[in-house]
Formats: C-alpha cells, sequence, structure tokens
C-alpha cells in the first residue's frame, strides 16, 4: 500500500493548520467585538439609566418624572427609549412612551444594586439588554426649605423606585450576523487562496524530486547507471539523497564494468580455443586425407573439446566470485605440515624445470587458525604460480614466520619487476599481456579465489617484489597456541 | 612464398601452419614472442601473421620493434581481441590487416595471399607473363591452352618469379622463399629445377621465359632485354 504523496500531505496538514488557524482568529475576533458590542450597549444603557435616575422628583408631596415634564432630558432618548419605574409602596408604574401599556419585567440587583439582565421585550419578539436598579427620589432645595416651613419634612428615602431601562439588541445581533458572515466568508476565502498558494508553494519545493524523478525515470537502458545530471542549486535536503544515489550509481557502474570485463575476458579466454578447433576442423576438411589423418584431426579435436571444457568450468567459477562468501570451518592447523604435503604434489614439476627450493627458513611447526581445505587451496595456487612462472633453473624460497599474533607463510621466486601490476595480480582473469603461455591451466582467477579463501579465515594474502627482485605471495592467519 | 607464424597456442599453429603449407606456402613457426621477433628479424618473409598475447614478448611489441627497424613484411595480426581500440592500436602499429579468432581457415589465407599480392604490388590474383597465366587461388599454371601440372616445389618458384616478374631475381632469393630450409643449398640443385620448370614450360617449342643472368641470377619476361 502506497503512503500518501508528500504534495498530498503537505496539503492536507497546511489546509488543516490554517484553516484551525484562520477558525480560531474568527472566533476570537467575533467573541472581541461582541462581548466590546456587549460592553458598548452595557455601558451605554446604564448611561441612559443614570440620567433616568435623576428623573424622579419629590415636589408638594407626591412623585414627579421630570422627563414627562420635558425638562432636562434627551427626547429621543424619552421617546425611543424602552424604561419603566416602579414606586415600590404603592405598585404604581410609569412607563416610557416607547412601551406604551406593556410592561418590562422588573428587576434590581440585591439592595437595589443596579444589576444587567438578557430579557425578552413585551412584544415577545425581541430580546434586550436591560439594567434594574432602585432609585430614589430628588428634593430641590427650595422644596426642602417649603417642606421645613410647612413642618412636614418627607424623606426621599420613603419613597423608593425600581427602574428598569432596556436597550433592544437587535442592531447588535445585526452588526454580529454582518460580522459573522464577513468571518466566515473571510475565512473561506482566505482558506481558499491560502491552499492555491500552498500548493503552489509546495509544487516549487517539490520541482527538484519532481526533476530526479524524471532523470531516473527518462534514463535509457545505456545510462542506466551514469551519474545523475543534476541541478546546480539542489535544495539541501535533495543533495544528499542525490550524493548516495550517484555513489549507487557509480557501484552498478563499476560492477557492470566488471561483467563487461569478465564477459570480454571469458570470450576472449574461449576465442583462441575455439579457433583452434576451427581451424583443426578446417584443416581436416580441406581436402580429402587418409583415415589416419582423420583419427589425428579428431583427437585434437576432444583434447580440445576437453580444456574447453575445463575452461568453462573455471569461468563458472569465476562467475561465482563476489556471489557467495566463502565459508571457513575454522580449526588450529599447523601451516608448515600443509604446506610440505602441498608441495609434494609439486615436486615432480619443479625438479622437470629445474627449480630448486633452498632451505626452508622459519621454526616449524607453525600453527594457525584455519580451514585447512582452504589452506591448500591457497598453497596449492601458490606452490602451482611459483612452478609455472619463476625462471627454469631458479629457485623457490619458502619462509614460515611468527609476527605478532600471525602466523605467515610466505612463497617467493624470482621475477621480473611487475611494477603497477602487482595491485592487479588478485584481480579476476588478470594475466599479463606477455605471460599467457600456458593458458590451459593459468586462466588468472587462482590469486582471486585464494584472497576469498584468505579472507574467509580473516586473514589475508599479500604480493610484493623485494628488494632482490623475486616476487613474494604471503599468506598471514591469527596464530594458534601451540597442540 | 615464406611465411611466419607465431602463435603460443599449440593447437592453433600447427593446424594453421598445416594449412597454409598445403595451400603452396612455406611456414615457419614460433610459439613465443622473442623466438618469432628473432625468426623475423632474421629472415626475409612476405607475410608474418601474428599473435598479440604471446609470452615472452607480446605481438605489439614485434609490432612496433619490427617497424622500429624498418622491415616493411606485411604483418597479419591473429588475436582474440575484438574490441575497434585493439584493432586501431595494431593497425596504428604497423600491422597491415586483422583478424579475429576464431577465424576460417580459408579466410586467413585469402587474407595472407591478398597481403603477398601487396607485397609485390599486384592488385589482380591471376598472373600473366606472355601468354602464361598462374592462378594462384586454384594453383594452375596454362601456357595459351595447355595446362602445365608442375610439382609443389617447381609451383612455387613459378608463382615466386611471377611475382617478381621483370626483374632479376637472385639466386639467394629464391632459395629463401621458395625451399623449405631456406639455406642454399647447391647451386646445381637450384639449375636443375629451374631447367625442369623450363622444361614443362616450354613443351612444345614455344620461347623461353625464363632468362638466366650470369651473376645475377634469372628473370621472367617476355622478352630478353
Amino acid at each position: 500500500m502506497n503512503a500518501p504523496s508528500i504534495r498530498r500531505g503537505l496539503l492536507i496538514r497546511c489546509g488543516i493548520g490554517v484553516g484551525v488557524l484562520l477558525c480560531m482568529l474568527s472566533a476570537s475576533t467575533y467573541l472581541m467585538v461582541r462581548h466590546g458590542l456587549y460592553k458598548e450597549l452595557d455601558k451605554s444603557i446604564a448611561q441612559t439609566a443614570s440620567l433616568l435616575s435623576n428623573q424622579v422628583e419629590l415636589e408638594n408631596g407626591r412623585i414627579t418624572f421630570e422627563w414627562q415634564e420635558g425638562l432636562g432630558t434627551n427626547h429621543a432618548l424619552i421617546e425611543d427609549g424602552l424604561f419603566q419605574y416602579w414606586e415600590e409602596n404603592t405598585g404604581k408604574t410609569t412607563r416610557s412612551p416607547g412601551l406604551q401599556v406593556r410592561d418590562l419585567p422588573k428587576f434590581c440587583g440585591p439592595d437595589g444594586a443596579p444589576q444587567l439582565m438578557d430579557i425578552q421585550l413585551p412584544d415577545r419578539r425581541r430580546h434586550a439588554r436591560a439594567i434594574g436598579m432602585r432609585v430614589y427620589p430628588f428634593v430641590l432645595p427650595a422644596e426642602m426649605e417649603r417642606m421645613k416651613e410647612q413642618g412636614r419634612i418627607l424623606d426621599p428615602k420613603t419613597f423608593p423606585h425600581v427602574l428598569v431601562v432596556a436597550r433592544d439588541t437587535k442592531p447588535v445581533h445585526h452588526v454580529l450576523t454582518r460580522l459573522r458572515w464577513i468571518l466566515g466568508t473571510g475565512t473561506l476565502l482566505t482558506l481558499g487562496i491560502g491552499f492555491a498558494l500552498i500548493e503552489r508553494a509546495v509544487h516549487v519545493s517539490l520541482r527538484p524530486i519532481n526533476l530526479l524523478t524524471q532523470q531516473v525515470r527518462d534514463r535509457t537502458g545505456r545510462q542506466l547507471d551514469s551519474a545523475l545530471d543534476l541541478p546546480g542549486e539542489l535544495p539541501s535536503e535533495l543533495a544528499g539523497l542525490a550524493k548516495n544515489f550517484d555513489l549507487l550509481l557509480a557501484r552498478v557502474a563499476e560492477t557492470r564494468r566488471r561483467e563487461r570485463d569478465f564477459i570480454r575476458h571469458a570470450a576472449h579466454e574461449l576465442r583462441t580455443p575455439i579457433a583452434g578447433l576451427q581451424a583443426a576442423t578446417d584443416l581436416a576438411l580441406s581436402k580429402p586425407r587418409e583415415s589416419a589423418a582423420y583419427v589425428g584431426h579428431l583427437e585434437t579435436c576432444r583434447k580440445t573439446a576437453h580444456e574447453l571444457g575445463e575452461l568453462v568450468k573455471r569461468l563458472t567459477a569465476l562467475a561465482r566470485i563476489d556471489q557467495v562468501p566463502v565459508s571457513a570451518s575454522l580449526e588450529s592447523i599447523d601451516l608448515a605440515s600443509v604446506l610440505m604435503d602441498c608441495l609434494q604434489r609439486f615436486l615432480p614439476v619443479f625438479e622437470q624445470r629445474g627449480l630448486k627450493i633452498p632451505a626452508i627458513s622459519g621454526q616449524a611447526p607453525l600453527w594457525a587458525i584455519g580451514d585447512r581445505a582452504l589452506v591448500r587451496i591457497v598453497f596449492n595456487n601458490l606452490l602451482d604460480n611459483a612452478a609455472s612462472h619463476a625462471e627454469p633453473g631458479s629457485e623457490v624460497a619458502i619462509r614460515f614466520l611468527r609476527s605478532g599474533d600471525k602466523a605467515e607463510v610466505s612463497v617467493s621466486n624470482p621475477a621480473k619487476d611487475m611494477g603497477g601490476d602487482l595491485e592487479r595480480l588478485f584481480e579476476p582473469l588478470f594475466r599479463r599481456e606477455s605471460s599467457r603461455h600456458d593458458a590451459e591451466s593459468h586462466l588468472g582467477i587462482g590469486l582471486t579465489l585464494s584472497l576469498d579463501a584468505a579472507h574467509a579465515m580473516a586473514g589475508s594474502l599479500t604480493a610484493g617484489m623485494t628488494e632482490d627482485g623475486w616476487i613474494e605471495f604471503a599468506l598471514g592467519l591469527p596464530l594458534a597456541a601451540e597442540s | 612464398m615464406r611465411l611466419l607464424l607465431i602463435e603460443d597456442n599449440t593447437l592453433l599453429r600447427n593446424a594453421v601452419g598445416q594449412y597454409l603449407r598445403e595451400a603452396g606456402f612455406i611456414v615457419d613457426t614460433a610459439a613465443t614472442g622473442d623466438e618469432g621477433l628473432w625468426a623475423a628479424t632474421e629472415n626475409p618473409y612476405d607475410a608474418i601473421l601474428l599473435d598479440l598475447m604471446l609470452p615472452n614478448v607480446d605481438g605489439m611489441e614485434i609490432l612496433r620493434r619490427l617497424r622500429a627497424k624498418g622491415n616493411p613484411v606485411h604483418i597479419l595480426v591473429i588475436s582474440a581481441r575484438d574490441g575497434l581500440e585493439d584493432r586501431l592500436e595494431a593497425l596504428d602499429a604497423g600491422a597491415d590487416d586483422y583478424l579475429v579468432k576464431p577465424f576460417p581457415l580459408s579466410e586467413a589465407l585469402a587474407r595472407v595471399r591478398a597481403l603477398v599480392r601487396r607485397r609485390y604490388a599486384k592488385k589482380s590474383p591471376v598472373m600473366q607473363v606472355a601468354d602464361i597465366l598462374l592462378d594462384p587461388i586454384r594453383r594452375t599454371v596454362h601456357r595459351g591452352d595447355r595446362a602445365i601440372e608442375l610439382t609443389a616445389l617447381e609451383y612455387r618458384m613459378l608463382e615466386y618469379l611471377f611475382h617478381r616478374a621483370g626483374e632479376v631475381v637472385s639466386r639467394t632469393d629464391i632459395w629463401e622463399r621458395v625451399f623449405e630450409d631456406g639455406s642454399g643449398g647447391s647451386s646445381n640443385t637450384l639449375d636443375v629445377y629451374i631447367g625442369y620448370l623450363r622444361k614443362k614450360l616450354n613443351a612444345e617449342g614455344e620461347p623461353d621465359l625464363i632468362h638466366t643472368r650470369r651473376g645475377q641470377g634469372y628473370i621472367l619476361e617476355e622478352s630478353p632485354p
């Protein structure tokens, strides 16, 4: 199952983020405005109530309302206002003109303190904000003097009134409704534009990825392992990926190069015996011959076919190099005895070529941790090479050495200076151009296999030229306790 | 015609050598680079078949050394290397032709014949002097309508004289190019074979085209100068 695309993921995450942010912003704005509007409304109602609380006057022993006399009041306030007085002693009520005959709910705070409430207006359709408070009539100084003269002083506190002032909240609701619409529309628009911008930004940001994808997708078979044609300014996040991808391609290229080399070498190795086979058959068929001649040609062909079979076996073995790691069964073995055992096989060849083995230097036995079979492969290869490549009549030296925690066995013989070729001796199929004699038995894979074997035993196999012009191959293995 | 075959693969060397011998060439062989280089330096050859991957001295080195000494011998490289770079390198080093292994022996023979023709500046495979026709491919000789039967040695001798028709050919040259061992035998032997050749060519009293130049050798031409 595919994971969501980066583009889609970014769009969804950014969209949700921006959406939530916008909603929170809109809600905050709405609540702040609403709070402000109601605060202003309450303040306005309180101011109106304050004004109206001073409209109750005690005059001539009775209560009068100045607003009814048109004194000291705002006419617009009076005519459109919604307020009502209740004389608490008598229950008599006085309404503002706007209320006509309908009553506002009567309320006030504890001890007559002002109290704000949301109420329903008498028409049952509208809501309003209202303040209820207890007010007392005021007495003019002249009236006070007159009551003193008459000896009948009335205390205004004995004429408590409840004043309720209401203000229709419809305008506020209207403003808030419009605000909600503006904020909603604005949020949606902003979200839409935000999405478009985010999509564009994501698209631009992902362009290098698309470029890389296109480059990888458009590769032809011949470009599979060539490095990517990267843009000059690759984002740092992708630079590492691209660099590592190029490194991977380089490894693929190296592998393909080795495969090509292997195929080239294999073809090369096969061509010469095939050429011989073809030449032998061409020769046999070029003219009528005696039976004995045909037998001779067929024998030659059979021998060549056998050599070709051996060659194919070696090529197959070579193809397996690097594919399956050599496994080793490690034990404590005496390298000296294994080498001497291997040497017996090659003594006739050494004798035939006049090769001499001087006294073996070093002390035997030489115990090391290794795999007996793998060690034999290495020794057989080193001795075979020495027997084949040492100059006739020269010497082949064998040396045992303990060096630190390593046991080392070396085989060396005089040789021409290998120069740079020394490092290539362990490459599969490597042979110096001028040393292809005895090609049937030396394909150029022995040292490669030996190196694999040495590595499988946690050891080493090295080649070097000594100062006196000898080539020396040394197998090093972990030293074991003598047993 | 004397050829040198330098090839380290025994089977191929033997097969190619025998095939070319059966085609009428004298073939010397060398199994290593140093042997081949020595033979090519010491003996005159009409063409050399040279493998590139050789022990001791590789084929490219032989090519370079021969050309550096001004040796004009025509060289056919026979190699398992089939890359363009390999072919270009060999041709640039002085090879006259390049044949990739494996190859049919008939192709190798045709290329060798072409090199020999080039060696003696001959374009046509069939050579003619007066009314004598020599066909190296069919290995036939006709004088007029008459087919002439020659032994292998007589044929080689006549073919060499045809290649160098119009010029005096020294006795040494004939020995080196025509006789197997290449070392000068008694002059009487050569004269005897020339006599056999004249006898077969001039069987019906036709004019003799092989003329003796005393102290110089022989010349094949229509009329004496």
